[in-house]
Formats: structure tokens, C-alpha cells, sequence
């Protein structure tokens, strides 16, 4: 009887293999092959001239990449760049749904209209800021100089605060509807024991929903932190990585080392260099994470 | 019922999917984008459709990407062999990068043609002699100035004195006002700082200019012309990189000294043609080094009513060495990869007869045509006249600045000077990133 | 007394968090407000400073971009529609499968899984160039056909660990019950696990399109002429010599309304799908 489930399941395993093929397939032909093709530009010293040929240099566009310290420069800026993003938009995220919860425990539809940034391509976003922040014609420094606080939001000195500002705008509704979903999903339960109790507010807030939360803040702050890394087209649109490359981020970095500087091989070894680096990290993290759920 | 409409959907999606490969038969002209000089070509283009190319079965349209991403998606297309367009845009400063994949035109250029424009245009289309292209417009760069600021500025003894005084204090020279026409680029820095309330609050505009900072290669060659006319260039005689003279780093601290006395919108540093374009437009700036394309649009009152007859342009401020403004022209040629190419050079043709060049005058483009068409249709655009007399009297094209590498060098000094006028790196670094880069290319 | 007290403090309470609302949509809207606002703008009023309060409405801006002429914005969002709306729904006809194959069979969940989930993490970027070069090859470069294949593969990662997330959700005693009946794995998937995975496959479709439709990098690189998405094509009124910001922003305007109006009715579907995939998957 056992042996007839074992077998059943196993014939089962196999059929749901197909249900892979296709997704698989899919996969392997629309990365897998670039992935290998990327492999083998970072290797030779092709050109936009001579686009499928070029020779085996060994090395040299991995030495080349590596000895740019335009490349550090904008590594760091990612990683800056993202972990403040990100810790900005989980904190001011969770503020807003201890604030906010039970004002959209009543009128849910309200919530809508904080969703709305997150909805607009960030590339129209930046152009948007383009249009609203120019000291002259745009609405908030006109105004703001009016009143008497005149502020260059694009100026040398603010513009690094400026790109965390508006990848801030656009993204803390996403941080806020995670977190805000899970707050609403321990709703019963949690304020009844925690009435019992007698906390009430803030400490409530902390002492009894946050933990709760943990796992949640965790996974948000996750994904705001890989997406914030990635960061190319609000910065692309609104400063072009400058002045000089203080906000070039790696996206930008690699598509001007390609397209404006004609460094082919170098982009492309940068390239090669990020999908390991970011296939390790992850893989060591899922580890560590996988072994703590005690799978 | 889900099913249904996915699937439905889906299928749909398909078939026009097919069908949207399969039209296409006219040949596509890849411009320039934006300004007269767009709405000018669309006018060429449909009467070219309505005339020469109806006799022939043959029709055209128009396609354009956006400036800012403009070389890189071009370079990318063509050189994949792309068919996405048979005409293309051509430039003086990138030439010699995209010759290999462009047909050359010389056939093109039959009598009539070469009675439209002077041979110095057609030099600036041509590559290792061979020419690529029908050069559609001239650009350069103007001093584009408040006549009403200027004029009280020369009249007004308080003014007189002030201005005598900021240029004692802040650059420790004993300077009078002078009208912009005999400027040098001291006269330039001085006036500067006079019309910035914050070093004048009695300036009756908030900055005294507006420089283009923003990381972007054509802000590089709106600069190109201080550098020139200090004697900078990029290579000397022997193919040396001379970008590490005296030359360049005077050049680059009249900007720096602008921006770090904020005698420029304190946002510049994300500023291009545009922006610049809406400071001196909306009346906040006494003067800007500008594109000479923004007169045609600055001229226009429904767009900029605040500076409506009150501003006029100029050459360029002098250095030691004269004069000097960027110059180049653009063009359209003819792609490697298309399969149109005949119908492409009837067109080309077409574009360079006299009657087509007068129409796209007429209509607002800025060709390099010969003084005798230039003459009957310049009534009511002096900036035509000034363009072709400036040209030829201070145009200036870098050495190695048609070369395959000229956009790579551009792009390589527009990260590293903006970096410099922006405080991100220093003046020695910048110009050994710069000097680094342009002899490992130069080199090959 | 304690009562009335306690009354008046939680009033004051809610008027500060209707205080603090007001304030965050206005603030995180405030790009877009203006966006449509500078839409109605003639082109001088536009251009004063400071920007006037009080303007003459106008649709000359609209009629600008929607008009005759070589750019196509109509074209351009029909394009974004078929492109976003063909690439959620490649990615859950490849992704939905294989999330209950992973989830009820274990196969490839311990690499396939992980391995595609973190395609999220690695900047598209560096794909950009090859897959540049093998659309040249295959003919796929401007066309609807590669760009909702490239939407499918930004998609897949998002759509695969939500599914799991739901999947895992669904009792197991479901399956068990149709298998009783006789039905194959096909049958179960189809009959049973389908219909019950409703909110999140509309979840999906939803973000998908939005992620699709909000794409730039691609549509910038992988475009001519035939398949530009609006996203890009908005911005060849921004970047053209002489910005023509009244255009544009009607053009931005026009090209952010579709996301929006899905954003507005489908947020909570998203909020909960994030949360199940994300977090418990």
C-alpha cells in the first residue's frame, strides 16, 4: 500500500515536470543564452564596428573594470543609495500605518489614494520633478521662495538628497500597503489580548503589533532595498548621473560605460561581475534564511 | 468565462501582432528631434510626398527618439544593422563613428545640389573624402543678452559705479561697462556678477547668466568655446592629447567662478538647452552663451512673453586668441542596412535643390546654404544672417573632433568638467580623467 | 467625565490622522497634481514665474499630442496596452503552472525557485546588450512580439512567488478530493486549483501590467517606430530641443491614466498577494 503512494507520487512528480518545460524553456532561450553571450563579450575586445567578432583577450576587460575607481564610485553609491532609501520608506512606511490604520479601518477606499506614485513609470516620474522642482518655472521652489525659503531642490549641494527624496515619494506607498495589509490582517485578535492588558496607543503600536510585524518589515525591506539597487531611470531622466558621476548609480554607470564610452567589454565584464556577485549574496542569504525556518 | 477572455485575449494580441509586421513600405527618415528645425523638415517631407516622391511611388515619414539617449540608441541600430530607418541623422562631430555604417552620398551631390550649399558645408558632412551627408542645419552657439539690462547698464552712473566696484572686490580689476559685442570673457564674468542680487540686490534680475552644467556631452561643446578662444584644443599638430594647458583651465574657472558665486541658477548643474532656455525666457537672467537654435523660439511671445523685444544676440565674448563658437552641422544620410536606398538618395536629392532649402528656411530650419538663397529669405530672421557671417568668422571644430572618438570625448569631459563646476572632483583631476582617457583612445 | 475626556482625546486623535492623511496624499501626489495641472497650461503661462494660481484652462495641449503628426501617442498607448497587457499574461501562463508543480510536487523548488526569484534582484541592464543582439538576429527588435517576451521575463519572478505564496494557502484535502474523482494533475490544476486562485491570478495581472506598462529601459533600447511604449514616447516631448513642457505633460498625463485607474481598484488584491508570496512563500 505504501509502495503503491510512493509510486503514484512519483509518476506524479514526473508529470509535473512538464509543467516546468515551458517556463524553463522560456528562461534559458530569453536569458540563459544572453547570460553566455555576456560571458564571452566580457572575454574578447568586440566592438560597435565589429558587433559578433572580436578576439580572446583573457582578462583584461575584468582587470580594466575593476581598476576603474568610477566603478567603486558608483557601486557605493547604490549601496548608499539603497539602504537609505530603504530604511527611510520602512520607517516613515510603518509610522504612517500606525497613524493611519484605524482612520482606513473605516473608509478603506482612502487607501487608494496614497497608492497612487507607485503606480507611475518611475523614467515619467523623474520627468515629472524636472518639470515641478525647476527653480523658475516649477511650482515648489517658486513658491517656497516666495515664502521666504528659497531652495535649489537640483543644486549641486541638494541634488544627492533630492533623488533619495523622490525615490522615497514614489516608493513608501509600496512599504506602506505591505505593511499595512499585514497590520489589517492581525486586526481581532491582537487588540483584544492586548486589551485584556490595558495597552493601549503607542505602546500597543510597539509592544504588540511590531513584533508581530517583524517577518513582514523584513521582506519589505528587502525588496525596497534590491529595487532601490537597480535605481536607473528617475536619476537617468532628471540629472544624467552628474554633477561629475555623484549620483551615477551602477545601472547608469554600466549603460554609459556601453553606449556613450564605448567600453564593451569593460561594460559587459561589470556585468558578469554584478550577476555573480548578486547570485552568491542571494543564494547565502536564502541559506541562512531556509535554515532558520528550520527546513 | 476567465478562461474564454485570456484566451481570446491572447489570440488577439497574436494576430495583430502579425499584422503589425507586415505593413511598411515607405522609406523612414530618423531627425533630429524637437524645434523649428522638426516642424521645418515635416513641411520638406510632405511636400516631398506631395511632388517629386508622388511622380515616383514614394513616400516618406518622419521618426524621432529623444535627444538625451539620441547617439546611443542611433549607434546601437546601426550598428546591428538595423532596417528601422533607411535615412539618418548625421553631425559633424560624429561622423567619423558612424561612416561605417552609412552609404556614402558622393553621387548625391549633383550641380544643382552643390549651387545650394558652399563647400565648406559640405566639408562638415564629409569623412575621409567621402561625404555622408546634406547638411540641413548650422549650429553654433550666440550670446544671447537683455537689451534693456545691457542698455541702462551702459547709460545709469549709479550702475557704472556699482559694476566698477563688484569688479574691484570680487575679481580685483579695474573694469567699465562695456556693450556685450566687444566682451571679452573677463567683461563676461564681471557683468555676471553685477546682475546676481545677491551680490547686487539692486539687480533688477535674480542671477546675471545661466550656464548649462547638467552631465551632458552638448553642454561640453557650448563650453568649447571659451576654452577656443583662450587657444585651447584637443590635439596638437602631432596627434598630442593638450588638453592639460593653461588654455583649458582658464576656460573651466570662468565657469567654476560663476557657479561657485552662484552668478548662475544654483540648479544648474541639471540644467540643458532647456532649462537655460526657461530662465533667460522667463526674464530671470541678463544674458546666456545659448544654441543658436533658441532664437527662433525665444523670438516667439506666445511661448516667452516675458522677454518679448527686450533681448538680442551676439558673438560669442573674445579671449586672447579672438573669437571663437562651436561649430557643426547636421545632416541626413543614408543607412548601410537599407534596402531603400534609391528611393532614399531621390530624396536626399530633393532635399538639397534650392526649392526645398528655402521652404525649410521659411518654415524655421537653420540650413548652411550659399549667401544668394540666404540673402532672399533672411528678411525677418536675423539670426540667419549672423549664423552664416559667425560660421564662417569663429566657427571651430577641435582637432580629432570628427574623429570616430569625438562623442566618446565629449561625453568623457562632460562627467568630469560638470564634476569640477560642481564641486564633486577638483580641477587637476578632471582634467587628468579627461587627459587619461582621450589618449587611450587616441592612441588606437 | 473620564468618558467625555477620553471622548474629546480620541477626536482630536482623528482629526490629527485625517490632518496627517491629507497631508501624505497631497505631498506623495504632488507630481502628479501639477503633472495635469501644467497639462491644461497654455505655453506662456507655463513659462511666468512664478507659476500663476489662477490660469485660462486650455486643451491645446491635448489636441498637440493627440493631433496629426509623426508622433504617435495614440499608437504609442495602444502599443503599452497590448505590450503590458500580452506580457502578465505570458508570465502567468508560464509562471501559474509551475508555481503548483513546485508547491504540491516539490520539483525544482529548491533551485529553480530561488534562482528565479533573485533574477529580481540583478539589474536588467546587464541583459540589454545580448538580448539586443539576438532580437536583431530574430527579427524581434520593434516589435510587440519582443517586447511582450521581455515583459514576460521581468514579470516572472514577481508572479512565480506569489503564486507559490497562494498555492501553499490552498488545503491540500482540495486536490485529494479530486484526485478521488480520478481527475489527472492537468485536471486538478484546471478545475480546481484555477478557479480558486482567482484574487491572486487578478492580482498578478494587475501588477504585471502596471510593471510592464511602467517599463522605460527596454522600451528606450528594444524601439524604433512600430512598438514604442508610451513611457517612451512621452519622453521624445521632453528631451527635443525646446522642451515643450505643456505637451508633455498632457503626453505623461495621457500615459499614466491606465495605471492609475487599475492601481486605484486593485491596490488591496496587491497588498495581500504581496504579503502571502512575499513573506510567508
Amino acid at each position: 500500500m505504501a509502495g503503491q503512494t510512493v509510486g503514484v507520487r512519483a509518476k506524479e512528480q514526473a508529470e509535473a515536470r512538464y509543467f516546468l518545460v515551458a517556463l524553463c524553456a522560456f528562461l534559458a532561450l530569453m536569458l540563459g543564452f544572453p547570460a553566455v553571450a555576456n560571458l564571452w563579450y566580457s572575454f574578447s575586445n568586440f566592438t560597435f564596428h565589429d558587433l559578433t567578432g572580436g578576439s580572446f583577450v583573457g582578462l583584461a576587460n575584468y582587470q580594466k573594470a575593476i581598476s576603474n575607481p568610477n566603478l567603486w564610485a558608483a557601486f557605493g553609491f547604490s549601496l548608499k543609495f539603497a539602504a537609505i532609501c530603504m530604511t527611510i520608506e520602512v520607517v516613515a512606511g510603518l509610522l504612517l500605518v500606525f497613524i493611519l490604520h484605524p482612520l482606513l479601518l473605516k473608509r478603506p477606499w482612502l487607501t487608494g489614494i496614497l497608492m497612487l506614485p507607485m503606480m507611475v513609470s518611475p523614467a515619467l516620474m523623474g520627468v515629472m520633478y524636472r518639470l515641478i522642482l525647476n527653480e523658475f518655472t516649477g511650482v515648489i521652489p517658486a513658491y517656497l521662495a516666495l515664502a521666504g525659503y528659497p531652495i535649489n531642490f537640483l543644486g549641486r549641494n541638494n541634488v544627492y538628497m533630492t533623488v533619495i527624496g523622490i525615490e522615497v515619494l514614489q516608493w513608501t506607498p509600496f512599504a506602506f500597503l505591505i505593511m499595512l495589509t499585514a497590520r489589517q490582517g492581525l486586526a481581532g485578535e491582537l487588540e483584544e489580548a492586548a486589551a485584556v492588558d490595558g495597552a493601549t496607543g503607542f505602546r500597543f503600536n510597539t509592544l504588540v503589533v511590531l513584533p508581530v510585524m517583524i517577518p513582514t518589515i523584513i521582506i519589505v525591506a528587502f525588496i525596497r532595498f534590491i529595487d532601490s539597487f537597480r535605481v536607473f531611470d528617475h536619476i537617468y531622466v532628471l540629472t544624467g548621473g552628474g554633477p561629475g558621476n555623484r549620483t551615477t548609480s551602477l545601472s547608469i554607470y554600466i549603460y554609459k560605460l556601453f553606449f556613450n564610452q564605448n567600453f564593451l567589454g569593460e561594460a559587459v565584464a561589470v556585468s558578469i561581475m554584478l550577476l555573480v556577485a548578486s547570485l552568491t549574496l542571494l543564494f547565502a542569504g536564502l541559506r541562512l534564511a531556509i535554515r532558520r525556518n528550520g527546513r | 468565462m476567465l478562461k474564454k477572455g485570456l484566451l481570446a485575449a491572447a489570440a488577439a494580441a497574436v494576430i495583430s501582432t502579425l499584422g503589425a509586421t507586415t505593413a511598411l513600405a515607405d522609406f523612414t527618415i530618423l531627425a533630429w528631434p524637437g524645434g523649428p528645425a522638426e516642424a521645418a523638415l515635416r513641411k520638406v517631407v510632405d511636400q516631398y510626398n506631395a511632388t517629386v516622391g508622388k511622380e515616383n511611388n514614394s513616400k516618406g515619414s518622419l521618426i524621432y527618439f529623444s535627444r538625451d539617449s539620441f547617439f546611443d540608441k542611433m549607434l546601437a541600430d546601426a550598428a546591428a544593422g538595423s532596417k528601422e530607418f533607411d535615412a539618418m541623422l548625421t553631425a559633424t562631430y560624429n561622423i567619423g563613428k558612424y561612416a561605417p555604417f552609412m552609404e556614402p552620398i558622393d553621387d548625391v551631390a549633383t550641380a544643382d545640389v552643390k549651387a545650394t550649399f558652399p563647400q565648406s558645408a559640405f566639408d562638415t558632412q564629409s569623412y575621409q573624402g567621402h561625404l555622408y551627408g546634406i547638411p540641413t542645419d548650422l549650429s553654433l552657439h550666440f550670446l544671447y543678452f537683455r537689451k534693456d539690462l545691457i542698455d541702462q547698464l551702459l547709460k545709469d552712473d549709479a550702475w557704472k559705479k556699482k559694476y566698477a566696484e563688484i569688479a574691484k572686490e570680487k575679481l580685483g580689476m579695474e573694469m567699465q561697462p562695456k556693450a556685450p559685442a566687444d566682451w571679452t570673457w573677463d567683461d563676461f564674468v564681471a557683468t555676471a556678477l553685477f546682475f546676481t542680487k545677491s551680490i547686487n540686490p539692486d539687480s533688477p534680475v535674480p542671477y546675471g547668466t545661466v550656464l548649462q552644467m547638467k552631465n551632458l556631452l552638448f553642454n561640453i561643446m557650448v563650453f568649447e568655446g571659451a576654452a577656443a578662444s583662450y587657444g585651447g584644443n584637443w590635439l596638437d599638430k602631432d596627434g598630442k592629447v593638450i588638453v592639460d594647458s593653461e588654455a583649458w583651465r582658464k576656460a573651466l574657472d570662468i565657469y567654476k567662478k560663476i557657479a561657485d558665486a552662484e552668478a548662475t541658477p544654483g540648479d544648474s548643474n541639471s540644467y540643458e538647452y532647456a532649462e537655460a532656455n526657461a530662465a533667460f525666457g522667463t526674464g530671470k537672467v541678463a544674458f546666456m552663451p545659448q544654441w543658436s537654435a533658441a532664437y527662433a523660439e525665444l523670438i516667439d511671445p506666445k511661448q516667452y512673453p516675458a522677454v518679448e523685444g527686450k533681448f538680442d544676440i551676439i558673438h560669442l565674448p573674445a579671449g586672447p586668441e579672438g573669437i571663437k563658437t562651436h561649430a557643426h552641422t547636421l545632416g541626413l544620410g543614408i543607412n548601410k542596412a537599407s534596402d531603400k536606398k534609391d528611393e532614399v538618395k531621390r530624396f536626399l536629392t530633393y532635399l538639397g535643390s534650392k526649392d526645398a532649402m528655402t521652404l525649410y528656411t521659411k518654415e524655421g530650419g537653420q540650413p548652411p546654404v550659399v549667401d544668394s538663397i540666404m540673402q532672399a529669405v533672411a528678411s525677418g530672421r536675423p539670426d540667419m544672417l549672423m549664423m552664416s557671417d559667425n560660421a564662417g568668422k569663429y566657427g571651430f571644430v577641435p582637432n580629432g573632433g570628427t574623429s570616430a572618438e569625438a562623442l566618446g570625448v565629449y561625453t568623457n569631459m562632460a562627467e568630469n568638467f560638470t564634476g569640477y563646476w560642481n564641486d564633486a572632483i577638483d580641477q587637476d583631476t578632471a582634467i587628468k580623467n579627461v587627459v587619461t582617457y582621450m589618449e587611450g583612445v587616441f592612441k588606437k | 467625565m473620564i468618558v467625555r475626556r477620553r471622548n474629546l482625546a480620541s477626536r482630536i486623535g482623528t482629526a490629527l490622522r485625517w490632518l496627517v492623511f491629507i497631508v501624505t496624499g497631497f505631498v506623495l501626489n504632488l507630481p502628479i497634481i501639477m503633472t495635469v495641472v501644467t497639462s491644461l497650461k497654455s505655453t506662456a503661462d507655463i513659462n511666468t514665474s512664478p507659476p500663476p494660481l489662477l490660469f485660462e484652462p486650455t486643451l491645446d495641449n491635448y489636441r498637440e499630442v493627440l493631433g496629426a503628426g509623426n508622433t504617435d501617442l495614440p499608437g504609442y498607448i495602444l502599443n503599452s496596452i497590448v505590450i503590458a497587457g500580452g506580457g502578465a499574461l505570458l508570465a502567468i501562463a508560464l509562471a501559474f503552472p509551475a508555481a503548483y508543480a513546485m508547491v504540491r510536487y516539490e520539483v525544482g523548488k529548491s533551485w529553480l525557485l530561488p534562482l528565479i526569484t533573485n533574477l529580481r534582484a540583478v539589474p536588467l541592464i546587464i541583459f540589454a546588450i545580448p538580448i539586443y543582439l539576438m532580437y536583431q538576429l530574430a527579427g524581434l527588435l520593434d516589435s510587440w512580439t519582443g517586447m511582450i517576451l521581455i515583459e514576460c521575463v521581468i514579470n516572472i519572478p514577481v508572479a512565480l512567488v506569489l503564486f507559490v505564496g497562494f498555492v501553499q494557502d490552498i488545503p491540500e484535502e482540495m486536490d485529494a478530493a479530486a484526485k478521488i474523482d480520478g481527475a489527472s494533475i492537468w485536471g486538478t490544476l484546471w478545475h480546481v486549483i484555477f478557479p480558486l486562485s482567482r484574487p491572486i491570478l487578478f492580482a498578478v495581472l494587475i501588477l504585471s501590467f502596471v510593471y510592464g506598462w511602467n517599463e522605460f529601459l527596454f522600451g528606450l533600447i528594444l524601439t524604433t517606430k512600430q512598438a514604442v511604449p508610451v513611457t517612451v514616447g512621452a519622453t521624445f516631448f521632453v528631451t527635443s530641443y525646446g522642451v515643450k513642457w505643456g505637451a508633455t505633460a498632457a503626453a505623461m498625463t495621457l500615459g499614466i491614466i491606465p495605471p492609475l485607474i487599475l492601481g486605484l481598484f486593485a491596490y488591496p488584491y496587491i497588498g495581500k498577494s504581496m504579503l502571502t508570496g512575499a513573506v510567508k512563500g
